[in-house]
């Protein structure tokens, strides 16, 4: 090292030390060192104040502050703004907003989100066909919502989702494959509506990595797609 | 130079002359008092630990590999897994190294309400942190009290931003919402609260005196080891040093704020913990400075686009999180996604100064000594 940079460094230490020694400080308290017999008296009765605390709370039942959940389920009040699954929203007509721009799936971190473009619109140029969701690989991080131009996304507070079999987890969102509520309040009657949209399950359609690839269930059962009975199954568990 | 071979195959003789057996153990990965799958390899003669060789990379995620395929915007959501009892100073420091490579100024209620945010968090994190404490040495009602407590802040929380643990909440360029209407009144409460449960801690668990002679003079690092290691936060404060970057690079609204930085004299698991029991009555004092006087203005001061594209350079950010520097560097092409992502976490560095605290103590002493440090695994393998 070289004189030059060793007096710099030099001077970078002394600022940083006298910076050091600006900041006001507080000592850490310390309990005093005691000897032998004091220790005993002093021990007696610091445990005495920790037990008259442990008794104050046992007799005080106002401190208690324990949920019975799940049998307070109806009284359970949840704040506003609680993520958990996500839904698409759909107006009382039962008709969404969405118009398949797939932005919602390019800021997605995990790639939880898969929008499938329906193959032959009818409306529109280009409709949403699938919203395919994966709650196992979620992480709750609410991008997709703050994303979506048109707000047709939202996380509730529904929290329980629980299965036996991760393949339930993956999601679709939508009610129907089609075009958008302002696109289709452009047709005649609502029998054109009805026809020009195709309603689907929350387990139907091409699902993009179906968990069950995922989660070491041997093939036998596994539910086949075209498999009627299955496919009724599935969706009598979460509907 | 002294390889891991030579530290396992030397003999540590005893003080009087006489030879005993040395052998191995592992302590962890499966460990409650490891708080997590951190593996400690001990070279132990009867009870007393002669070396220790710690083992990581079992919950190693690979988030800095990710976080080169992923965008800007999200990787405010990969920090939130690195430190999660700091999740939101996390997402403060890499907003913040966001801001400053696209040169954003934000306002003054975005800096006031992250500020306040950042406190609770540290209050929250060092409840937990003296629950998990009190559970490693063998007391059970601290961890029951400080989870009771910790509630509280985690309400006023999810109230705010809609999670409890990983939040997400702090963006480039502000924040994800506007605070709750019930913030200010909810947190004035919980100042309220907390303040003499905070005796309440002291009485229960500090003045005890099982935990006084458990944690006296046990595991001492002076300050300039301490510093060699690369240890940061309280573990570093309490050797001696007031290294703070709240007081030496003031961010946020740090500057507007008077408080002071404990310190300990000693440097042994007691000042450790006595430093941070003063911490919590700081913070509460810097909110209390703040939360009546927030600026008004807008939360969020740029469009809420999908992909943020930084001009190329290379950007470093740091800030102060419960356990020490969290520190966010990255090199930008001028592309959507960061050529190379690296994150400076306090644990990672803290870990290594138990190499000087723990030989030579009990394994009981090894214990009080890492939950002293206050280890989060999945900060350090990352």
């Amino acid at each position: 090292m070289n004189q030059e940079s060793n007096m710099s460094a030099n001077s970078k230490t002394d600022q940083s030390a006298s910076a050091l020694a600006q900041v006001p400080i507080e000592n850490a308290k310390r309990w005093p060192d005691l000897n032998y017999f004091n220790k005993i008296i002093y021990g007696a009765s610091s445990l005495a104040k920790g037990m008259k605390i442990t008794f104050g709370y046992l007799i005080n039942t106002k401190t208690v502050v324990t949920q019975q959940y799940p049998e307070n389920r109806e009284t359970l009040i949840l704040a506003d703004r609680v993520r958990a699954n996500l839904i698409m929203k759909h107006n009382e007509n039962g008709y969404h907003d969405c118009t398949s721009c797939h932005i919602c799936e390019g800021v997605c971190p995990n790639a939880s989100i898969h929008v499938v473009d329906r193959s032959e619109p009818t409306v529109s140029k280009k409709e949403l066909g699938y919203f395919v969701w994966r709650l196992d690989s979620c992480t709750f991080c609410n991008l997709c919502v703050m994303a979506c131009p048109f707000s047709c996304l939202e996380m509730t507070g529904q929290f329980e989702s629980s299965t036996y079999d991760q393949s339930l987890l993956v999601y679709n969102l939508n009610q129907y494959s089609g075009a958008t509520q302002n696109n289709l309040a452009k047709l005649a009657d609502d029998q054109a509506r009805t026809s020009a949209i195709k309603a689907i399950s929350p387990y139907e359609g091409p699902v993009a990595l179906e968990g069950y690839h995922l989660a070491g269930i041997p093939k036998e059962f596994l539910p086949q797609k075209s498999d009627a009975k299955t496919s009724q199954a599935r969706e009598g568990v979460n509907p | 130079m002294v390889t891991l071979n030579d530290r396992i195959s030397c003999h540590t003789p005893n003080q009087d002359g006489t030879t005993t057996q040395e052998y191995f153990i592992n302590m962890g990965p499966q460990h409650p008092s490891t708080h997590g799958v951190l593996r400690l390899i001990l070279k132990m003669d009867g009870e007393t630990v002669n070396d220790i060789i710690p083992v990581l990379g079992y919950i190693h995620r690979g988030i800095e590999k990710k976080a080169e395929a992923v965008g800007y915007r999200q990787q405010v959501h990969l920090t939130d897994r690195l430190d999660y009892l700091c999740a939101l100073m996390n997402n403060w420091a890499v907003s913040a190294a966001i801001e400053k490579a696209l040169n954003l100024e934000v306002n003054d209620r975005i800096q006031t309400v992250r500020t306040i945010i950042a406190e609770l968090q540290r209050i929250q994190s060092h409840q937990l942190w003296w629950g998990v404490f009190g559970m490693d040495l063998g007391a059970f009602t601290p961890f029951l009290y400080g989870f009771r407590d910790r509630e509280k802040i985690t309400e006023i929380f999810e109230k705010t931003m809609g999670a409890r643990l990983t939040m997400n909440y702090f963006q480039p360029g502000g924040m994800m919402y506007d605070i709750h209407p019930d913030f200010v009144k909810d947190i004035k409460e919980f100042i309220k609260y907390f303040r003499p449960i905070l005796k309440e801690y002291e009485d229960l668990f500090s003045g005890n005196i099982i935990v006084q002679e458990r944690l006296k003079n046990v595991g001492i690092i002076d300050a300039q080891t301490a510093l060699a290691y690369g240890a940061t936060g309280p573990v570093l404060r309490a050797s001696g040093m007031p290294l703070d970057l709240r007081k030496m690079q003031p961010y946020g609204a740090y500057s507007k704020v008077n408080f002071t930085v404990p310190v300990g004299t000693v440097g042994d698991s007691w000042d450790r913990y006595q430093v941070r029991i003063q911490e919590m009555y700081q913070s509460l004092l810097i909110i209390e400075q703040l939360i009546d006087n927030i600026p008004d203005g807008p939360h969020m001061t740029m469009k809420y686009a999908a992909k943020i594209k930084p001009p190329a350079g290379r950007y470093y950010t740091q800030m102060e999180t419960a356990r020490g520097i969290f520190g966010t560097f990255f090199v930008s092409d001028g592309n959507d996604r960061p050529y190379r992502m690296h994150f400076r976490t306090p644990n990672f560095n803290n870990l290594w100064s138990i190499l000087k605290m723990a030989p030579g103590g009990r394994v009981a002493d090894l214990v009080a000594i890492l939950s002293s440090i206050d280890l989060v695994v999945p900060d350090m393998d990352r």
